[in-house]
């Protein structure tokens, strides 16, 4: 709708445009004269809302480029003056995070990953192969999106107590010892025990959302498909493989970017589970800059820029994708 | 190459507590190289029956035989079959070669290149050689039918099963594509089972035709046996278009009435002073059976300025329906007070107006009689031995 409404009205208004005098300025208001008054309220409005989004982002910005005295004494949207102009929180903030943005992209990549992947699979049972007490199951999944996280952290910690993944790397590098390379792969992995924790438990909070996702897109693809690929000799298996997968894509890309974000921004469950600080992910040394005594602000800004932009990245990537599996396209 | 053997296969469907029926110990068995039509109703269980032969849906009861091998617990993928579906049901995220290399990746140990060279060959018969690189989404309708065809036959199955395949194209291409798919069967030899709801495909394609109500088979026959011959009178008003038309009466054995060649007999089938005086040996095949229907096809229907026999009627025309080469006339019978109207086509040149006032005769060797109740056949037309379908049951 608004699509083609603004596409027809820079029309005519290009067509008055051509009567006019060629000048920038005269064009400027022939286009002004063209647009109707609600048009340009709309205009308003809209960069109203503009200026209101993108004020924290910009201040923020502007705070991360400014020395410490130039913050206290000026507004903080304000940009910094040449001369009190800094780069040194971005170095610092960088010097101070990579290790942590490194654990959470060892951790968070897998176990996006894996949630999207399990909970594909999952969807796929749940919508496109018949057998009895689905609705059951379903349920359970639906169930499981309503969990709230605060109610599991101490069950979850005792769970992580009582299976000791570090245990059982460890005795699975003696056990293999005599082996080449693969101890000491089984003694890098017991050094990251915390994470290997923190991935499974994010792998499995994030397949029962990414199920539900999944399963609405599914139940929209034509049964007919899979049983011409049945009748065509591919087992249940192949049928995921080369026919449910491929058209999964655009739902991918919405589990993937959702998944990520929620594993990346997380806080609550790495500050439960990672205890060793060698393993502390990046939104917990995104807390450690706060500082205990003072607060430097343009150090916080320029971490908190920096951690949002795999986020962001990934958006970017998979835009297209995304807004194809948010509209249910194939 | 294989026959197939359906004895006795049953489905019923779990409806909550309700037990549904929809196919009902329906036995056909088709030859090798046979082009048989299920045809029925929508409900009929016909894309049932289908299914159950492709291995889509269970057999409840019964036992399904390929090539004398029961399958009934055979799935899918291993039955050798090909199915071509209403929808096409292409994958739509696979080219044209894609699609119909799909079925021989999956179901052979083929290397590539034979492979190709078989999509390749298949595509050149379609006709779809141009089109193997694209998309589905990038095909007309007509196309993609094709390339669901093509996908089907470069398998080389034992059996191929067809579930409405024409009806989602124009008037036009359908009938192309019936043409065309009976010379492509007729090549291939391939056993085919081809669900329609149309008779017209019915009649046109078939080597035999299985007619099916309810969930269960009426007739199994050539079109011609099954036009003039109808087991009931369910198959006598599906099969021809437009259909048979059908008298509700009572024999009245006592009825006074001339027999065609002028003689006075006893003996006819009457309601509200409607009369249809039978022959010695129809009176004979009727037996004992009072309620009975009269069917008589619209183009058995003779219409005439007067007439003096006694299956003679007056009639009014109500609507005529100008087709070029023929016209469908709807009718009124004058005078008597049964009512309901009855379908005549004559030919495209003669003149009829709707409000005519015009003789009809219904000639006896073109009556067909069936029981009431049952919808039994009693007696079916007389054909002269010319006429005489060749019957193959």
């Amino acid at each position: 709708m608004t699509d083609s409404d603004t596409s027809d009205s820079t029309h005519s208004s290009d067509q008055d445009s051509t009567a006019n005098d060629g000048g920038a300025l005269g064009w400027v208001r022939a286009r002004l004269n063209a647009t109707s008054p609600r048009r340009l309220a709309l205009y308003a409005l809209l960069a109203a809302v503009l200026v209101l989004f993108l004020s924290p982002l910009w201040s923020g910005f502007m705070t991360s480029l400014k020395s410490q005295t130039a913050f206290a004494t000026t507004a903080p949207y304000a940009p910094p003056l040449p001369s009190e102009m800094v780069a040194q929180p971005w170095f610092e903030a960088w010097s101070r995070l990579q290790g942590g943005m490194f654990n959470s992209l060892l951790f968070g990549i897998p176990a996006t990953i894996f949630s999207a992947f399990l909970g594909s699979m999952a969807a796929f049972g749940l919508t496109k192969i018949d057998w009895r007490g689905q609705l059951a199951v379903l349920l359970l999944f639906v169930a499981g999106v309503f969990i709230p996280y605060q109610s599991v952290l101490v069950p979850l910690r005792v769970f992580w107590g009582m299976v000791g993944i570090e245990s059982m790397m460890l005795t699975a590098e003696s056990s293999v010892a005599v082996l080449p390379v693969i101890p000491a792969l089984f003694a890098a992995l017991a050094e990251r025990a915390d994470l290997i924790e923190l991935m499974i438990t994010h792998t499995a909070f994030g397949i029962p959302i990414c199920t539900v996702l999944f399963r609405g897109y599914y139940l929209t693809i034509d049964d007919d498909i899979l049983e011409a690929a049945k009748i065509d000799g591919a087992s249940t298996l192949r049928v995921y493989w080369r026919i449910i997968l491929p058209l999964s894509k655009p739902m991918f890309a919405v589990t993937l970017i959702y998944q990520f974000t929620n594993i990346w921004n997380d806080l609550l469950f790495a500050l439960v589970l990672v205890t060793s600080s060698s393993s502390h992910v990046a939104t917990q040394k995104l807390n450690e800059l706060q500082g205990a005594m003072v607060s430097e602000y343009n150090l916080q800004m320029a971490g908190a820029f920096l951690v949002a932009l795999p986020t962001l990245i990934i958006y970017v990537v998979f835009g297209k994708q995304f807004a194809k599996g948010v509209a249910g396209e194939q | 190459m294989a026959d197939l053997t359906l004895d006795g296969v049953t489905k019923v469907f779990q409806d909550g507590n309700e037990e549904v029926v929809a196919v009902d110990d329906v036995s056909i068995e088709v030859e090798d190289g046979e082009f048989l039509v299920l045809v029925g109703p929508s409900g009929c269980g016909k894309s049932t029956t289908l299914r159950m032969v492709a291995g889509l849906e269970t057999i409840t009861d019964g036992t399904l035989r390929i090539n004398d091998r029961e399958v009934n617990d055979t799935p899918a993928q291993e039955r050798d079959i090909a199915m071509v579906f209403q929808s096409y049901a292409l994958y739509p995220h696979m080219t044209v070669h894609g699609n119909m290399s799909f079925g021989l990746e999956e179901s052979t140990d083929l290397p590539d290149s034979e492979i190709d060279s078989r999509v390749e060959e298949t595509a050149s018969m379609m006709g779809i050689k141009d089109l193997l690189d694209r998309k589905p989404a990038d095909l007309s309708g007509g196309q993609r039918q094709r390339v669901a065809l093509g996908r089907a036959i470069v398998r080389e199955p034992h059996v191929f099963l067809m579930d409405e395949p024409l009806s989602n194209l124009d008037a036009k291409l359908r009938a192309e594509m019936r043409t065309e798919l009976q010379r492509l069967q007729e090549d291939l030899d391939t056993t085919t089972v081809y669900v329609t709801h149309d008779q017209t495909e019915a009649m046109t394609m078939g080597d035999r035709i299985a007619i099916l109500d309810k969930g269960e088979l009426q007739q199994v026959g050539t079109p011609l046996e099954c036009y003039h011959r109808p087991n009931n009178q369910f198959v006598a008003g599906f099969i021809g278009d437009p259909s048979m038309n059908f008298f509700d009466l009572e024999l009245d054995r006592e009825s006074e009435a001339g027999s065609s060649d002028g003689a006075a007999t006893k003996g006819a089938l009457v309601r509200d002073g409607f009369q249809y005086s039978l022959s010695e040996e129809s009176l004979e095949t009727v037996g004992d059976v009072t309620d009975v229907v009269l069917g008589i096809r619209p183009e058995d229907i003779e219409l005439l300025e007067s007439g003096s026999s006694v299956h003679d009627y007056e009639a009014t025309v109500d609507v005529v329906e100008p087709k070029g080469d023929e016209n469908v006339v709807y009718l009124e019978f004058e005078g008597a007070e049964y009512d309901g109207t009855f379908v005549a086509t004559v030919g495209g040149m003669h003149r009829i107006e709707a409000g005519q006032s015009i003789t009809v005769r219904f000639p006896e060797d073109a009556v067909h009689i069936f029981e009431s109740r049952t919808g039994t056949a009693l007696q079916n037309r007389q054909l002269s031995a010319t006429e005489e379908p060749e019957l193959t049951i």
